[in-house]
């Protein structure tokens, strides 16, 4: 779902970086004024957690792998601000260091998944609180995959819409709706069942430490 | 401060290439990038290449197949797009290779301390992870199936879970001990 630079027009990112920007700044600051000595750490901890999470690949038909996103654990442990914070560095990390997403994406990454992605499982998590436990987990991870990747085939699907030259050919990624939204959000519904029980799996184990 | 100016220059250039919409003009970034990297340009522009590949062999395929006839435009768009995205890349490549992010991003003590942690701690657990996948990958005598990787990954994910519990206590009692909490706004 990373996108990498050059397929994002100015007319998105440009926006995006000043709404992500405000959410960050907001974010870092609740950091600083909590009581929480444990806080900054925890933070910390979380992103090296969520970066280890995306190395978690499963194998796919044909031979290629897929790896989970993770954002529905992290967003439910960790709560929705500690995890788009969070997730924001990690794909900050990835984009600078690794060259996995872009500078010009990492806005829409960091809305799409740290932050949308975040809300949706943990609101899913609440709202599925009376079903067996572990039902929520499974719908908070499958949500936290699948929210994203809509709204990342939404906004790459916009974009020969927002910049195109006079005689109608895109400037930056090529791809109305029509191809996006089955392109990226038929796989992920797949990858948010595998995110899913990956999350559930991960609560057992979890559990069974804490009863031993 | 140095580090802050770099940054900022690093930005307005992506910025600037993103409002050229003139392939020959990104194609002489991208080569300018490549000379000013010296003896190791081709090794970073092969870096690239290989971090791109998947994207651009995709979109690139793809636009082919929409079925566009008139196949000058086609070629026209398809190398603006893909120049773009190569000469992003090497730039993003060539800047972050040098630049210390976290003099950078000194302007915020809070993030320059998360950065500081967080890379410290992602450098161990990618390290760990690996080590993980290999003692998985030296156990099977096959290829990894779909319901054994699930497993491993639960396992995998459950113990740096606990791990970052850990180490988020270590750390913050670490922090307590040398007075850091203390003098905080």
């Amino acid at each position: 779902m990373h996108i990498p630079d050059g397929f994002i027009a100015p007319q998105t990112y440009v926006p995006a970086y000043g709404f992500a920007g405000v959410l960050w700044a907001v974010g870092l600051r609740r950091l600083r004024r909590t009581l929480d000595p444990a806080a900054v750490p925890r933070l910390a901890v979380a992103t090296a957690v969520a970066f280890a999470l995306m190395m978690v690949t499963f194998p796919l038909p044909g031979g290629s792998t897929a790896h989970v996103s993770g954002v529905g654990m992290v967003a439910v442990l960790f709560g929705v601000w500690n995890s788009f914070l969070a997730l924001s560095l990690v794909y900050m990390m990835q984009a600078f260091m690794l060259g996995d997403g872009g500078v010009t994406a990492l806005p829409v990454n960091a809305l799409a998944m740290g932050l949308a992605g975040s809300v949706a499982a943990v609101l899913t998590y609440r709202l599925l609180r009376r079903l067996p436990r572990l039902a929520g987990v499974f719908a908070a991870g499958w949500m936290g995959t699948v929210v994203p990747a809509v709204l990342v085939a939404l906004v790459l699907g916009w974009q020969p819409h927002l910049a195109h030259d006079a005689t109608g050919d895109p400037l930056f990624f090529p791809f109305s709706w029509n191809v996006t939204v089955p392109a990226v959000v038929l796989p992920h519904l797949l990858v948010g069942v595998a995110d899913g029980m990956l999350a559930v799996m991960a609560w057992r184990v979890l559990g069974r430490e804490e009863d031993s | 401060m140095k580090e802050r100016l770099v940054l900022l220059l690093y930005l307005a250039v992506v910025v600037a290439a993103t409002l050229v919409h003139d392939a020959r003009i990104l194609l002489g970034m991208a080569l300018l990038v490549v000379l000013l990297h010296g003896r190791s340009g081709p090794r970073l522009l092969g870096r690239v290449l290989r971090a791109v590949w998947p994207f651009i062999a995709a979109v690139s395929l793809g636009y082919l197949l929409v079925g566009r006839t008139d196949l000058r435009a086609t070629g026209d768009t398809l190398l603006l797009i893909n120049t773009r995205v190569i000469a992003l890349t090497l730039l993003t490549f060539a800047v972050f290779g040098r630049l210390d992010l976290q003099k950078a991003l000194g302007f915020s003590r809070t993030l320059r301390f998360v950065l500081i942690l967080t890379t410290s701690q992602v450098l161990t657990f990618r390290r760990l992870f690996m080590d993980f996948r290999l003692a998985l990958d030296s156990r099977m005598p096959g290829r990894v199936g779909l319901l054994t990787a699930l497993r491993h990954g639960a396992a995998t994910s459950a113990w740096f879970l606990r791990r970052a519990e850990h180490d988020a206590t270590e750390i913050t009692q670490a922090l307590d001990a040398r007075g850091f909490f203390i003098d905080r706004d």
